[in-house]
């Protein structure tokens, strides 16, 4: 059984948002709007945070892209009263939106803050409705659960189907999230971490990776590759 | 088109959660029971899927991959994108694409907002009332194309057909070929771009120096040390994807990695991601690049043999008559000293030295030319460019790896022969209405600037019918309201438009144009330096009662008659660019398939080989084609009446809008800096929802403007963070909350480009049916002619703040 994990390499990472939008468009995340937006609403499961310290000119910029965690130890279930989010076998942190009862703990223990909260039902002008991502799990959620990153679990879905369908055994290899296909930079890496051969596995063990809030114990499936 | 994808109405409150908890499984199950199910709700009988697959694919969800080609910004990247159902849902890179190599960055991911957005015009419409009032109707495109022949054929009837202007923004593949030809057949010199607002002068400096008339392309993937002068080479940089991975590849792909400077007032996306980030007093770039030469000559740095055999005015030098002219050393050594440079830019004289000579040393150097709106506008744009350029040949980066590329295109099916009657004889003759060319701007291709005033003035004739194709000048130049005067003082306007943008507002037509996702065509592969072509087709059925403005050209071509149609006889765009392509040595059913075809390799040429002239002095007229980089330009001297040497060497004067002494700058004390970020679309003068909610990403702002400061300057004013202020020029004045910035220059403001439009949809819950989204930047300047080269300058123009 898979470790699913990511590596994001600082270095290759130019913030371009590439893949905010990318998983936005994947995963039928809805447009927020000036109002909601302005109020910190807007849903986007893989946003790009902005640490700009120090004063004018001597400065230290740094541009972390940040999707859910997937953390081996993950703070957000274990607060779940309903069981609505759960570590799957694969190391997927997932929520069930038929379960999920809407009482927003998870998305206060989650150190990262990478849990949404759906506030009313997701709107868009009727037109725009037609580049919806037809894929049955990402079917737009309904007011009044948490949703997240799930590393586009239903791409995973459907390489295992399509290696089914050629007859073939699955491969790591056959499955990526949207925001790793579509990084600019080709600073995401993704994969097997249990695996040693895996290009992530050794990135994972490069002296250059690091993880956000290590000291939590949490344990995250996604790591950074420091700049420079 | 069958309605079989009518997703779930996700804001219909018919579906609960208490309707989510009734169907329930797994999380995957509960979407896939959802989805099938809301669709057997609209009886499109499509059975549900087994719990944890995709709901299974009946033919009307037949699901396939289209290769296409982006046009969101002038980068030319392709496409692959997912369609089911005949719907478009999702776009990713096209893997086999050599200039994105399979990836997409954000506006490719959000086109598809572009593709169904609600604000699209989906018929020709005619405005009924006055110009400008919103009044519109709806026509068929016969009737459309009629009133335009009609137009057409009486001005050349008339012998006016020189009072024809067309007015473009960026033309990809055949379409440059295209209108040039019709509005050439037509009778009429007026084919008017935006590049005078933009890439004009980096051109012409590449011309008057390398004697190329192109963009420079720069090989980063090569590179040992690059320095990027302006913000927006990871932003909005004319390549910014193929550079964005050779950046990658500089750092990581490579056993030698590179290192990367960027030179900008504010520390944008491209300083933050650099190695390092130098802040330079706004509109000085020019004086860096001297002072940077000046290190590099007097250290003995620069690659001699390359100056010495390759190069044309390095040492002074004699002329045929006798007369002793000054050279580049003399002038850079006597002039350019680190004191006055580093006083001129703000940068300490040992930084200065410090690039100059990691510069010289780190070769394969490069140094990169800005092509974005604002980034050159200083009113010294031209020289500067060329000082800029002029450190590529010092060390030797000219068509050598690692350095500048000269683009390729390939050779393309000769168009037909055309013949010019009479008429058309007639107006060509006449002077350009833009005044490009002559005068004061004897270099301009183009100067849109000054299409306005001219207009109102009725010089040097009077523009009887005007065609904006991709075009918005009275947003990107609004002049002070005169644009918008000068649009309604021509009878006959008509837009390209898609949607109602603030020039097609007032239009008397608007032929409404197809995204390029529901057309075929064509585009260049631009940024490798190698040919290669872009083939575009629809990835969708036409959603509206849209065309191709090239199908469109094409219909008033044939409807026009005479030279005009036997010059493009082609029924569709389309098999016009078959047509050019065919030339191409290939299999086109790969060539299809793959959505591109290229050479795949730069060959660099060798100095002083035959393939030398092509890179070195192709495209002179004036002076000798010599295979020598001019640092003194001899394309000027020839041009230029009674030229000082100084007039033909990249030098720096300092515009006085920069001086920070006098009256003028102590009541606006800041300069202001705008630039194009990353989130912007240059070709899409509308709302993309989702690009508004990622819009100012180290500013935390989305769906709005702001205006960055300084934090000392923002609170020497007394003002707070978040607080919404005036900015104000002489031209005009905008209202925007303050940011803190402390990556900005410290007496400059940055306002983003690019916002400021009107959307007539209500985006989300509890917003306005209506809105406009932040402020146009542009209100603030007026652009003026750069001398010789009518580069548009107003950047940086100085504005005051003060509390709203």
């Amino acid at each position: 059984m898979p470790r699913w994990g990511m590596v994001i390499d600082l270095d290759k990472c130019f913030a371009c948002q590439s893949c905010t939008v990318a998983c936005r468009m994947e995963n039928n995340t809805p447009v927020a709007g000036p109002d909601q937006a302005g109020k910190g609403r807007a849903i986007l499961w893989n946003e790009v945070l902005p640490f700009i310290e120090g004063e004018y000119p001597r400065l230290v910029a740094t541009m972390i892209p940040r999707p859910c965690m997937h953390c081996d130890y993950p703070p957000c279930t274990k607060v779940c009263p309903v069981r609505a989010t759960y570590k799957n076998e694969e190391g997927i942190v997932v929520v069930d939106y038929n379960r999920c009862i809407g009482c927003r703990m998870c998305t206060v223990a989650c150190p990262y803050g990478v849990r949404y909260f759906n506030w009313f039902p997701p709107e868009w002008p009727e037109e725009l409705k037609q580049h919806l991502n037809p894929d049955p799990e990402v079917a737009p959620r309904p007011k009044g659960v948490v949703e997240k990153c799930s590393f586009c679990i239903q791409r995973l879905h459907k390489a295992r189907q399509k290696a089914d369908a050629e007859g073939r055994a699955f491969m790591a290899t056959d499955y990526i999230p949207a925001c790793v296909q579509t990084c600019t930079g080709h600073a995401r890496y993704f994969g097997d971490l249990d695996d040693p051969t895996s290009l992530v596995h050794q990135l994972a063990h490069s002296p250059r990776a690091f993880r956000l809030l290590e000291e939590l114990g949490t344990e995250p499936k996604v790591y950074y590759l420091k700049q420079g | 088109m069958p309605d079989n994808l009518d997703l779930k109405k996700p804001s219909d409150s018919s579906v609960t959660r208490r309707d989510f908890i009734k169907i329930g499984a797994t999380a995957a199950g509960v979407g896939a029971a959802l989805w099938a199910g809301s669709r057997l709700q609209k009886g499109s009988g499509v059975s549900s899927g087994p719990a944890g697959g995709a709901a299974i694919a009946a033919q009307s969800m037949e699901e396939s991959l289209v290769r296409t080609a982006c046009a969101m910004c002038p980068a030319g990247c392709g496409l692959e994108v997912r369609v089911v159902g005949g719907k478009a849902v999702k776009v990713e890179g096209n893997a086999i694409h050599p200039l994105n190599q399979g990836v997409c960055c954000l506006k490719g991911q959000a086109s598809l907002e572009v593709l169904y957005s609600p604000e699209r015009i989906r018929n020709p419409w005619r405005q009924l009332g006055a110009r400008g009032s919103g009044d519109w109707e709806e026509i068929s495109w016969d009737e459309a194309i009629d009133l335009v022949v009609e137009k057409l054929v009486a001005l050349r009837q008339a012998g006016k057909p020189h009072s024809l202007a067309l007015v473009h923004g960026e033309l990809r593949g055949e379409m440059r070929g295209l209108v040039n030809r019709f509005m050439q057949v037509y009778g009429s010199p007026n084919t008017i771009s935006t590049s005078s607002l933009g890439e004009q002068s980096v051109r012409l400096a590449s011309y008057l120096t390398q004697g190329v008339n192109g963009l420079p392309v720069y090989d980063l993937n090569n590179a040992s040390y690059v320095m990027a002068f302006g913000g927006n080479l990871l932003e909005s940089s004319r390549h910014v994807i193929s550079y964005l991975g050779s950046l990658a590849f500089m750092r990581r792909g490579r056993p030698q990695r590179g290192k990367l400077v960027a030179v900008h007032p504010r520390l944008s996306l491209t300083g933050i991601k650099a190695d390092e980030w130098v802040p330079i007093r706004p509109g000085t770039y020019g004086a860096l690049a001297l002072g940077m030469a000046n290190v590099i000559i007097n250290s003995n740095l620069y690659d001699q043999d390359f100056v010495r055999d390759f190069t044309f005015g390095f040492e002074d030098f004699e002329d045929a008559a006798g007369n002793l002219h000054k050279g580049f050393k003399s002038l850079v050594l006597e002039r350019y000293t680190l004191e006055r440079v580093s006083a001129i830019t703000g940068i300490a004289g040992e930084t200065i030295a410090r690039l100059a000579g990691e510069f010289a040393t780190n070769r394969p150097a490069v140094a990169m030319l800005p092509t974005e709106p604002g980034e050159l506008g200083s009113g010294n744009s031209l020289y500067s460019a060329m000082a800029i350029h002029s450190l590529n040949a010092l060390v030797g980066s000219i068509d050598a790896p690692g350095g500048v590329l000269v683009q390729r295109y390939p050779t393309l099916a000769e168009w037909p022969e055309i013949s010019l009657d009479g008429t058309a004889l007639t107006g060509l003759g006449q002077p350009r209405i833009d005044g490009a060319g002559q005068a004061d701007i004897p270099l301009a291709l183009s100067a849109l600037q000054q299409l306005p005033d001219r207009i109102l003035h009725g010089e040097p004739y009077p523009v009887e019918v005007l065609l904006l194709l991709n075009a918005n000048p009275v947003y990107d130049l609004p002049q002070g309201g005169r644009t918008a005067q000068a649009l309604l003082q021509v009878p006959f306007v008509v837009s390209f438009a898609s949607t109602l943008d603030e020039s097609a507002a007032h239009a008397d037509l608007i032929l409404p144009a197809s995204t390029f996702l529901e057309v075929w065509g064509d585009d260049f592969m631009e940024g490798t330096g190698y040919a290669g072509v872009t083939l575009r087709r629809p990835v969708v059925e036409t959603l509206h009662n849209t065309r191709d403005p090239g199908d469109v050209l094409l219909a008033l071509a044939k409807h026009v008659g005479g030279g005009l149609a036997e010059a493009l006889p082609w029924k569709s765009y389309w098999e016009l660019v078959r047509y050019r392509l065919s030339a191409i040595d290939t299999d086109w059913e790969i060539f299809e398939s793959n959505g591109n075809w290229s050479e795949m390799v730069y060959f660099n040429a060798s100095p002083g080989s035959a393939a030398w002239n092509r890179v070195v002095g192709r495209d002179r007229r004036l002076s000798p084609k010599d295979g020598r980089y001019d640092f003194f330009s001899r394309e000027l001297y020839s041009l230029l009446a009674n030229p000082r040497d100084e007039d033909c060497l990249p030098h720096f004067e300092l515009p006085a809008t920069l001086e920070d002494v006098g009256e003028f700058a102590q009541e606006y004390p800041f300069l202001l800096v705008s630039q194009a970020l990353i989130t912007q679309s240059q070709h899409w003068q509308g709302v993309v929802p989702t690009l508004q909610e990622a819009y100012g990403l180290q500013s935390h702002a989305r769906w709005t403007s702001w205006v960055e400061m300084n934090p000392q300057a923002a609170e020497a004013l007394g003002l707070e963070e978040n607080e919404v202020v005036w900015i104000e020029s002489q031209f005009g004045r905008v209202q925007a909350p303050v940011r803190f910035y402390p990556g900005l220059w410290p007496n400059a403001v940055f306002l983003p480009a690019g916002l400021g439009h009107s959307s007539r949809v209500k985006w989300g819950r509890g917003s306005p049916e209506a809105l406009v989204v932040g402020v146009n930047p542009n209100v603030l300047v007026h652009m003026q002619s750069e001398l010789l080269s009518g580069q548009a300058a107003f950047n940086p123009t100085r504005v005051k703040i003060y509390k709203a």
